[in-house]
C-alpha cells in the first residue's frame, strides 16, 4: 500500500517534472523574443530619430515578439512560482485546512487555465478569414494565438501535476506548498 | 438574476478564490469566465480569447519586458552597488548615513527598475551587511529597505503605473511624469524618518561611518555615472518629449545591455539570470492582466459601474470625498490583499464614478500607487517585508514591522500632502502635455 502510493507520487513528480522542463523551454523562446523586441524598438529609434524615416510596419513585429515574450513569461512564470498569490491561509490556516482549500484551488486553477486554453485554439484557428491580421504587414494572428493556448496548456499542466502531487502528499507536507 | 446581482455576487467569488490562494490572475479569469458564462454565454470563449490575446498584443505594453529587463541588466552589471556606493560616499559620516543611502541608492535603483520586490531584494544584498556591521539596530535597517524598495512601483518606470495607464486608459509617459515629484517627496520624507528615529534613540545608529575623501566621492560618483546617464536619457527624453515611454524603455534596455557588456558582467549564467527575472516579472504583470481584462468585460456586462456611478451622484458626494473614501478603502484592502489584485479589481469599479465627478485620474493614479506601497510593507501580507526576511532571516518579522512603522507614517503624511495639494503630482505633467 505504501510501496504503491510512494510509486503514485514518484511519476506525478516525474510528470511536474516534465511540465518544468517543457515551462523551462520557454524561457529559450521568451529569451530570443527578448532580443527581438529589443531589436525592433532599438531600429525604431534609430530610423525615426536618428534617420528621420519611421521604418513601416515596426509595430506590428513589436506586438507579435511581444506575444511570444509574454507566452513564455507566463509558462516560466508558473515554473519559477512567480504567479502571485494572497496567501492569508498559509499563515494563519492549519495544514489539515490548506490542503483542502489547495485543492479546491487548484482544480480551480486548472479548469481556468483549460477554458483559456480551449479558447485560444478554437478562436485563433480562424485567422485571415476573420479578418485577425496585423495592420501593416498583414501578419496572421493564428500562430500567436497558438502559442499563447501552449503556454497555458504547459501552465495548466503542471498545475494539474501539482494538484495530483498535492493529493498524493494529504498526510505530508505539500512539495508546492506557497512559500510567501 | 439581475446585473448588479451578479456582479456582487462574483466580487465575493473572487474574494474567496483569492483567499484559498488561487493565483489572482487565474482567480479573476475563473470568475469573469463564470460571469460572462451566465450573462453571455455565446460571448464567452470569443472574450476569454480575445481579450488574452489583445493584452499580449498591445503595443503599449511592451514596455513592461523592455523596463524589466533594463533593471535585471542594471543587477547584473553592478550598477545597483555603484549606486549604493555613491549615496553612502556622499551622505556617510553623519549618524543613521547608512540606512539613509540605502533609501536614497533605493530611489536610484527605481529609476532603473520598476519593480519594488528588485529594489528591496537588491539593495537589501547590498546594503543589510553594511549596517549590521556598523551595529545598526535591526528594525531600522530592514525597515529602510522594505519602505526604500517600495519606491520602486512609484518613481519611473513604474510597473504600478503602466498596469494603471493600461487599466484607465491615461497616457502612461504622463503618468511616469507624474510620479516623479511626489517620488522624490516621499524619499526626502523616508530620510526625514530615519532622521527623526535616529535622533529620538541615538542607540538605532550607534557607529558613525568611516569618513570618506571626496576624491572617493567623486571616484564613487563617476562609478555611478551609468546610472545617472540611463535615468537622464529614459525619464529626461519622456520628459523632453524627444522619447515615448516605449522608446524609452528601448533606449534604457540597450544601455544597460551596452553597460553590462563594458563591465564584461555578461556571463552565460548572468544572461540567464537576467531573462529568466524578466520572464518571471513580465509573466506576473501579464497573467494578470489576462484575468483582470476578461472580469472587466464581464462586470461591463452587468452596469454595476453605472449603477455606482448614478448611486454616488444621487448622495451627492464630491470628487474629492470619493477619492478618500477610496484612498482608505485602499489603505485598508492593502493589509491583506496583494497590491496589483487591488488595482485591478477596484480600478474598473471606480474609475466611471471617479470621471463623472471629474476626478484628475493621473493624479488619481499616483495616489493609488502610494497606497499599493502602503500595501508593500503592512503587516500581515507586505510582500517587501517578506522579500527583506529572505536577505535577513534571522531578524524576526514583529521586529521588522516595528522598523517599519515611521516610513509607513511618512507615506500617509505624503498621501494626505498629495490628496491637499495636487499640484504636486499634476504640475510636472500639466507643464508638459498642457
Amino acid at each position: 500500500m505504501a510501496t504503491s502510493a510512494a510509486s503514485r507520487r514518484e511519476s506525478f513528480a516525474r510528470a511536474e517534472s516534465l511540465c518544468l522542463g517543457m515551462a523551462a523551454a520557454f524561457a529559450v523562446l521568451g529569451g530570443a523574443g527578448l532580443a527581438l523586441l529589443l531589436g525592433i524598438t532599438v531600429a525604431e529609434i534609430v530610423a525615426r530619430h536618428l534617420l528621420g524615416n519611421p521604418l513601416v510596419g515596426v509595430e506590428d513585429l513589436a506586438t507579435t515578439s511581444l506575444v511570444v515574450v509574454v507566452a513564455a513569461a507566463v509558462a516560466y512564470g508558473a515554473r519559477a512560482g512567480s504567479h502571485v498569490s494572497v496567501n492569508l491561509l498559509g499563515r494563519f490556516g492549519q495544514r489539515k485546512l490548506t490542503r483542502i482549500t489547495d485543492v479546491a484551488a487548484r482544480t480551480i486553477s486548472v479548469s481556468a487555465t483549460v477554458v483559456a486554453t480551449y479558447a485560444l485554439f478554437a478562436e485563433g484557428a480562424c485567422g485571415r478569414d476573420c479578418g485577425a491580421l496585423t495592420g501593416s504587414l498583414g501578419i496572421v494572428h493564428t500562430p500567436f494565438y497558438f502559442v499563447l493556448g501552449t503556454a497555458m496548456a504547459v501552465y495548466a499542466l503542471l498545475l494539474t501535476t501539482q494538484l495530483l502531487l498535492g493529493l498524493a502528499a494529504w498526510h505530508d507536507e505539500d512539495p508546492n506548498e506557497p512559500r510567501l | 438574476m439581475d446585473g448588479p446581482v451578479v456582479a456582487l455576487l462574483g466580487l465575493l467569488a473572487l474574494l474567496a478564490l483569492l483567499v484559498i490562494r488561487v493565483p489572482v490572475g487565474l482567480a479573476m479569469l475563473a470568475v469573469g469566465v463564470a460571469g460572462i458564462a451566465l450573462i453571455r454565454p455565446g460571448a464567452t470563449l470569443p472574450v476569454v480569447a480575445g481579450e488574452i490575446f489583445a493584452v499580449a498584443s498591445k503595443y503599449s505594453l511592451t514596455i513592461i519586458p523592455l523596463f524589466m529587463l533594463m533593471g535585471g541588466l542594471a543587477v547584473a552589471s553592478g550598477m545597483s552597488r555603484d549606486l549604493y556606493q555613491a549615496a553612502h560616499a556622499w551622505l556617510g559620516g553623519v549618524r543613521g548615513s547608512l540606512a539613509s543611502a540605502s533609501i536614497v541608492a533605493c530611489a536610484g535603483f527605481s529609476a532603473l527598475s520598476g519593480s519594488s520586490l528588485a529594489a528591496a531584494l537588491t539593495m537589501g544584498r547590498v546594503s543589510l551587511p553594511e549596517m549590521r556591521r556598523f551595529r545598526y539596530d535591526d528594525a531600522l535597517a530592514t525597515g529602510a529597505i522594505a519602505a526604500g524598495g517600495t519606491l520602486g512601483i512609484l518613481i519611473p518606470p513604474s510597473a504600478g503605473l503602466v498596469i494603471y495607464g493600461i487599466l484607465t486608459e491615461e497616457s502612461i509617459g504622463r503618468l511616469f511624469i507624474a510620479g516623479v515629484m511626489p517620488g522624490i517627496l516621499l524619499t526626502l520624507l523616508f530620510l526625514l524618518a530615519v532622521w527623526i528615529v535616529v535622533w529620538r534613540d541615538p542607540e538605532k545608529a550607534p557607529e558613525r561611518a568611516v569618513p570618506v575623501s571626496w576624491r572617493e566621492r567623486w571616484q564613487a560618483t563617476r562609478r555611478a555615472v551609468w546610472v545617472a546617464g540611463i535615468v537622464v536619457l529614459t525619464i529626461g527624453g519622456i520628459y523632453a518629449g524627444v522619447f515615448s515611454a516605449i522608446e524609452a524603455a528601448g533606449v534604457g534596455a540597450l544601455l544597460a545591455l551596452i553597460a553590462a557588456l563594458a563591465r564584461r558582467a555578461l556571463t552565460s549564467e548572468a544572461v540567464r539570470e537576467v531573462v529568466g527575472v524578466t520572464l518571471q516579472a513580465s509573466g506576473t504583470a501579464f497573467l494578470i492582466l489576462f484575468g483582470a481584462f476578461t472580469f472587466k468585460v464581464f462586470l461591463g456586462f452587468t452596469e454595476i459601474a453605472f449603477l455606482a456611478s448614478q448611486w454616488v451622484a444621487s448622495q451627492g458626494l464630491s470628487g474629492t470625498h470619493v477619492v478618500i473614501i477610496v484612498l482608505a478603502m485602499f489603505v485598508v484592502l492593502g493589509t491583506f490583499l496583494d497590491g496589483f489584485a487591488m488595482l485591478v479589481l477596484t480600478v474598473p469599479l471606480v474609475q466611471p464614478v471617479l470621471e463623472s465627478l471629474g476626478v484628475d485620474m493621473v493624479w488619481f493614479g499616483v495616489l493609488i500607487v502610494i497606497t499599493l506601497e502602503m500595501g508593500l510593507i503592512s503587516p500581515p501580507v507586505g510582500l517587501n517585508i517578506f522579500v527583506v526576511k529572505g536577505v535577513a532571516p534571522d531578524v524576526p518579522v514583529h521586529t521588522m514591522y516595528r522598523g517599519i512603522a515611521p516610513f509607513w507614517l511618512a507615506m500617509l503624511f505624503a498621501l494626505i500632502l498629495l490628496v491637499a495639494i495636487p499640484t504636486l503630482a499634476t504640475f510636472l505633467p500639466d507643464g508638459m502635455y498642457g
